[in-house]
């Protein structure tokens, strides 16, 4: 195991003990998952005999699903140091089955955040309780008309060319006691082919502005709802995905979450804590794929010695180093920050610049130190044989999985040039 | 303990502002006046049947002056006062609170249909200027008008439940510039958890 450079997670009992189980656990039960996840058809991986299954109803055990909760509705209570090791160790066992525990928790944990009344006994406490994967959440946010640029819509100053861009397509109408909801959303929606339920973003009426906008719960088991086929791909196979058409579905008022006028910002504030999620995970991932790289190059020999004695992989390695660590040290500490602003003051007013970029740096670290460690591979990393295929087809999918880094980036922009 | 709403509550809310040195931080950019709006509701109506509700609810409504309370004349609130025998164009002190009660006791729901108490507060760089009730129609330009039941009130001024997420729940329902409260977040938080949570509710 690493050397922990922060003294106050080093010299703490209880968090290298959470570490090493969570690692035991990624190691023992979520990566041996991923590989064969990874090799099935999108079909199998969603079948329910699939070890998908099994691996969500441990780490459900574990209650890595709702990390995110409030603690007064079905949270664990954890710190951000916690959380954080969690989800590093998650994402060195499989960034796939990390993003679907991820979005599992999206729904319900939304709901813990900002809802109250009968949906947190009905929904969000039955939600946090289950271990056997009865409930399994997904995240609606793009659209087949609008990619990654859904999330400019959370940026204010962005609001004219939000509607240059498009207006949306999943629309909530108020009907009698309830909503309506009716259009399609996109087929890179995580975890959606195997979801129970979906955090669903829709527009309102007068439907002039994906700004003008609603988060709401929908169950996916109505005569409304269709689930499009799971996506063939070529990173993240271990977390299906695919599309969902809403004709006519309903949902009671109750499950309406976020509305205007609070929608721009809160929405802001959940992308917060999903980034500072991604950032963290890919960390794990880069971690694993510099592990991967590190312990190859000491027991593979070329030129007579092994190629870690060799000066061209020794700065391979030690670039890998840095990344790792900096990205572990940057995406703790704005983790820090967002959890002191949702979870302890409860003010919701994180830094989006800095969530933000914790994404895209624990994303862009990831694709760096997999495309090196796979260098120093060779060609054996291009094969099946090593995991480091694997992480390095992940890594590249992260850099357009929960919104593609450019946009993520521009996002990040506007609010630097705000508020900075 | 002080009953919600009563004179001996503005009090306390006055007090308690002056007294959290987090909440005078928080809020020390803070520039905006709130018009809360109490809508009367089943638990309004069971809670005015016990003798220290009705006295701290009638000690808030001698806060204002005759002519102020004149304006309630022709609104639901108004002719509740008039069912109950509480006079708007004059002295409310000498009310006998039994008879109230008894009064009290024949309302129904649909009678309070539509009542509201209307409480004033400015607030400014980390102080609470003033707080006071008021009539129908009086400060309708504040920067901030909150409006929910009785029952809903209590959760928040209790600190039973955060402000936010009665809002988001539509159980309060906020007019105002949403922008400026997101940014001034903390100052509404320790508005809730400090200043009115700080007192405490009977």
């Amino acid at each position: 195991m690493y050397f922990e450079i922060d003294a106050k997670v080093r010299e703490d009992k209880g968090l290298c003990l959470l570490r090493n189980e969570t690692h035991k656990f990624a190691e023992e039960v979520i990566r041996p998952a991923a590989k064969k996840l990874d090799r099935m058809s999108p079909e199998e991986v969603v079948a329910k005999d699939s070890p998908y299954w099994d691996t969500l109803k441990e780490m459900k055990k574990m209650g890595h699903h709702r990390l995110f909760f409030h603690r007064d509705y079905g949270g664990l209570g954890l710190s951000a140091a916690e959380a954080h090791i969690i989800l590093e160790e998650l994402g060195w066992g499989s960034v796939g089955l990390a993003t679907a525990i991820g979005v599992d928790q999206v729904p319900a944990g939304v709901a813990s955040l900002f809802a109250m009344g009968d949906i947190i006994d009905n929904l969000v406490i039955p939600w946090a309780e289950d271990t056997e994967a009865k409930f399994h959440g997904c995240w609606g946010v793009t659209e087949p008309e609008c990619g990654s640029d859904y999330i400019l819509a959370t940026q204010e100053s962005f609001l004219p060319h939000v509607k240059e861009l498009h207006c949306g397509q999943v629309r909530a109408d108020k009907q009698g006691d309830g909503w309506v909801i009716n259009g399609p959303k996109s087929s890179w929606l995580s975890s959606a082919p195997a979801a129970t339920h979906v955090g669903l973003h829709v527009t309102l009426p007068p439907y002039d502005s994906l700004a003008n906008g609603a988060f709401c719960i929908v169950p996916l088991d109505q005569k409304g709802v269709t689930k499009g086929k799971p996506i063939d791909k070529l990173g993240l196979r271990d977390d299906p995905q695919g599309d969902l058409v809403f004709d006519n579905a309903y949902i009671p008022d109750d499950y309406m979450i976020i509305r205007p006028p609070f929608y721009e910002l809160r929405v802001g504030q959940i992308l917060c804590l999903t980034s500072c999620f991604m950032g963290t995970i890919f960390t794990g991932l880069a971690r694993a794929a510099f592990e991967e790289a590190l312990e190859y190059s000491k027991s593979r020999i070329q030129g007579g010695k092994p190629l870690c004695e060799h000066q061209t992989i020794k700065h391979k390695l030690y670039a890998m180093f840095e990344k790792v660590e900096s990205a572990r040290y940057y995406t703790r500490k704005v983790m820090e920050h967002v959890w002191e602003k949702t979870y302890i003051e409860g003010t919701f007013d994180a830094s989006s610049r800095h969530a933000l970029s914790a994404q895209i740096y624990g994303k862009r670290s990831a694709f760096e130190v997999a495309y090196e460690a796979l260098q120093v591979f060779g060609g054996y990393g291009l094969t099946k044989d090593f995991l480091i295929e694997k992480l390095f087809r992940d890594a590249r999918a992260g850099l357009i999985e929960d919104g593609t880094t450019e946009v993520l980036g521009l996002s990040a922009a506007y609010n630097v040039i705000a508020e900075y | 303990m002080a009953i919600f709403p009563s004179k001996q509550w503005v009090e306390a809310v006055l007090e308690a502002a002056k007294k959290s040195e987090n909440y005078k931080e928080a809020a020390k950019d803070w520039e905006g006046d709130f018009l809360c709006i109490v809508e009367g509701d089943e638990e309004f109506l069971r809670e005015l049947g016990r003798k220290e509700v009705m006295q701290g609810f009638m000690s808030l409504m001698d806060m204002m002056p005759v002519e102020q309370r004149a304006k309630f004349k022709g609104t639901p609130a108004g002719n509740v006062f008039e069912k109950l025998g509480i006079p708007l164009d004059g002295s409310i002190k000498e009310l006998n609170v039994d008879e109230l009660l008894n009064k009290t006791a024949k309302l129904s729901a649909e009678d309070i249909k539509g009542v509201s108490i209307y409480v004033w507060a400015d607030f400014w760089h980390g102080a609470v200027r003033d707080m006071a009730p008021m009539a129908p129609g009086e400060h309708e330009d504040a920067v901030f008008k909150l409006a929910g039941t009785y029952s809903a009130w209590k959760l928040m001024v209790s600190g039973k439940q955060d402000t936010i997420r009665l809002i988001m729940s539509n159980k309060l329902r906020l007019q105002g510039n949403m922008s400026y409260m997101m940014k001034h977040m903390k100052a509404v938080v320790l508005l809730t958890k400090e200043v009115f949570a700080g007192v405490p509710i009977d």
